[in-house]
């Protein structure tokens, strides 16, 4: 080895440190730090995660309280496929979503799916305007004040985004997440690869 | 080593900017208001990459030139005190006299050992030396001599002070990528879920996977905060704020209460929770004509002076016949400047008053885009009160209910709960950095205090059976100890080799005039 190559390794190794540090990719969460637009909630990309059955993990339990004052439980929708939104009503891309969600709520309420809101800011009255506003039929809980929903919900497949939506399988598992905005299309196959699950 | 000097003062200028300037990195939000402030500048300093000094290709270099000139001086060296360690202490010098420290002591023929005088004189000496912590080595020839040398310590401990500032650059260069940094007001009763979806807002570090994320909860049961009550010039100073929290894990029951201070944060799933900001949030809520409740929440005002003055955005989306916009300041102690302005005298709530500006119209929530819930964009909206209008800002006291003007409804202000600002973030390198800021710490003090000199002792033994002793020291490096090194050492020496104590006079004993080192 000649005295001069060990400093050009070394020049060789920063530089490729200094291009991995600097970053050369795009990160999306970061980018939105950056953006600075004190929008206050963290977007989500639109990206869709599936699990197949067998790698899902435990079922959800939760329990919380609607706008009309009922308490929810994880155990009301046993046996049936539910789509769990994360939302609150001001925040843009829940509002551009909330009429593609009822949507898709009518179309599977026959074939037992089910939807429920799980409104991560908001108190009673505002989501019950909201819901009045968009012609949403389905309850929410509210989850500002114990986050117990949430919580139950954090974890791998985590919330990671407002609005965030979930679709659980009949056994109460976690079987597909879309981060961001819904788009209709693709929530509805979600949905309906989930409901041609065999009952177990 | 004279490099890498320049370069850490460069980094140190280059690192300027970046407090002259908001970056991205800590203040997005300043950035944004800089951008609006100066729209001929930003865009300048931006090509530059000011608002991303830390990040940027100049800065960067500078660093990692640091780093190759600091790995390039700490290789060749670490190798050349491998071969020292392992090398024995250098041959005695023929002529210790010259030597900077250097100083002769006789043993009389009398005085001297039995058999081997020379023999038993170096013999004794090297064995002292090495209890001294020298490494020893004896050579034989025309006079009998021990060469000893100790202190490598000295350059070991500078070569761990160098070794461990790479390592805390490379472990917050690198591991610093692992955590992320987020942001969440909560009211007073309000919760946080340590899930992406509950921030305000997130800072992830390079290599932030979303997992990372250790689920529980934070419900912040209490803000209190205490003023200075006296005093002309201190009072209103906020003396202590104690947010007082209720944490709970995932699938474990019950909850544990806790206390979060400025600088005392609370250490929960992986995270510290800091305490960095607070204020106030009112009660409003807004009804339809017909009395049914449109919208009703806390909202926090973001404080603008240290009277906790307070501005804040309520935006009523839904439920009245066109979507209203409330601009408001919150007074906690209310009183009339010079000027006719209001003004907070106070910071804690004494008398407290609301003010709002209404407006009417599109809030541009509903394309889908994201909006600051601090700022109202008036754009798509006509103002109904206060400024121009003619019509008079809304004045509201707690419990106090005013008209919206055009008949939209009613607006209420039912009361006001303080709101805490907290940091949460997850530093995975803190332990190593501390492993490596104590290593730089200890390496720095043996490579300063630890002194490194060698030492010999020579005997010769003269025609009348007397045996010159001769010792002599040279410091590598900095040691102003060095004489007193020697002739302490001789003295002992001569004291043991004579078989007792030696203080000046005794017989036997005679001391030449110690060379002071040049």
């Amino acid at each position: 080895m000649s005295p001069y190559s060990r400093p050009l390794t070394l020049l060789a190794v920063s530089l490729a440190a200094s291009l991995a540090l600097a970053g050369c990719t795009a990160d999306g969460l970061a980018d939105q730090y950056k953006a600075g637009s004190a929008k206050n909630y963290v977007a989500g990309d639109g990206s869709v995660t599936e699990i197949a059955a067998e790698s899902r993990g435990a079922a959800v339990t939760f329990e919380g309280q609607a706008e009309s004052g009922e308490v929810i439980r994880s155990e009301d929708y046993a046996d049936r496929v539910l789509v769990v939104n994360f939302w609150y009503a001001g925040c843009p891309p829940c509002r551009s979503e909330a009429p593609d969600l009822e949507r898709l709520n009518v179309q599977f309420q026959d074939q037992g799916v089910r939807f429920l809101g799980v409104n991560v800011r908001d108190q009673a009255d505002t989501a019950l305007e909201f819901a009045g506003a968009f012609g949403v039929t389905y309850p929410s809980i509210l989850d500002v004040d114990t986050g117990s929903v949430q919580l139950a919900f954090s974890g791998s497949v985590a919330p990671n985004a407002v609005p965030t939506t979930l679709v659980l399988d009949r056994r109460g598992r976690v079987a597909a997440r879309v981060l961001g905005r819904i788009d209709a299309s693709i929530l509805e196959t979600l949905i309906a690869d989930v409901l041609a699950e065999e009952p177990q | 080593m004279r490099t890498a000097l320049l370069l850490l003062l460069a980094l140190a200028v280059a690192a300027v900017p970046g407090s002259l300037v908001p970056q991205r990195s800590s203040d997005p939000n300043g950035v944004t208001q800089y951008f609006d402030d100066n729209p001929e500048l930003a865009p300048i300093v931006d090509s530059l990459q000011g608002f991303d000094v830390y990040t940027s290709v100049w800065f960067s270099s500078i660093y990692l030139l640091l780093f190759v000139s600091l790995i390039g001086c700490v290789v060749p060296r670490t190798r050349h005190h491998l071969q020292a360690l392992r090398a024995a202490p250098p041959r005695t010098p023929s002529r210790l006299s010259r030597m900077p420290a250097h100083t002769v002591r006789t043993v009389t023929a009398a005085d001297a050992p039995d058999g081997d005088a020379a023999a038993a004189a170096v013999e004794s000496a090297r064995e002292m030396l090495r209890k001294d912590g020298y490494r020893v080595v004896v050579f034989e020839g025309s006079r009998r001599s021990v060469s000893a040398e100790r202190g490598y310590l000295r350059e070991t401990g500078n070569l761990v002070f160098h070794t461990a500032l790479v390592g805390v650059l490379v472990t917050v260069g690198i591991g610093g990528g692992f955590g992320y940094q987020g942001q969440r007001v909560l009211v007073e009763g309000q919760t946080f879920v340590n899930s992406l979806a509950a921030y305000d807002s997130i800072n992830p570090g390079r290599f932030f996977r979303e997992d990372a994320l250790e689920p529980y909860s934070l419900t912040l049961d209490r803000l209190d905060v205490t003023y200075e009550k006296e005093g002309t010039a201190s009072a209103g100073l906020p003396t202590d704020y104690t947010a007082s929290v209720s944490t709970r894990r995932q699938n474990i029951p019950g909850a544990d209460d806790a206390t979060v201070k400025v600088n005392e944060p609370l250490s929960i799933g992986g995270t510290e929770v800091y305490l960095l900001g607070n204020g106030y949030a009112p009660r409003i809520t807004v009804r339809d004509p017909a009395g049914d409740v449109a919208f009703s929440d806390v909202i926090p005002f973001p404080p603008q002076d240290s009277f906790l003055t307070s501005l804040g955005v309520v935006k009523v989306p839904d439920g009245l016949a066109e979507q209203v916009g409330l601009i408001g300041f919150f007074y906690p102690d209310q009183a009339k400047g010079a000027n006719g302005a209001y003004r907070s005298e106070f910071p804690d709530v004494r008398d407290p008053m609301l003010t709002l500006n209404v407006y009417q119209g599109d809030l541009g929530l509903n394309g889908g885009v994201p909006r600051s819930v601090y700022a109202l964009d008036t754009s798509g909206m006509t103002q109904l009160a206060g400024g121009d209008t003619g019509v008079e800002a809304l004045e509201l006291r707690p419990g106090e209910t005013r008209p919206l003007p055009g008949g939209l409804g009613t607006v209420s202000f039912d009361g006001v709960s303080r709101f805490a600002a907290f940091d949460i973030s997850h530093d995975p390198t803190k332990g190593v950095v501390l492993f490596f800021s104590i290593c730089i710490l200890a390496g720095l003090l043996a490579s300063l205090f630890v002194p490194r000199r060698r030492m010999w002792v020579a005997a010769r033994v003269g025609s009348d059976g007397s045996v010159e002793l001769e010792y002599a020291g040279l410091a590598r490096g900095d040691d102003p100890l060095l004489d007193a090194a020697v002739s302490g050492f001789a003295d002992r020496h001569h004291a043991a080799v004579t078989g007792g104590p030696s203080p000046a006079g005794v017989p036997g004993f005679s001391r030449s005039a110690d060379r002071a080192g040049s």
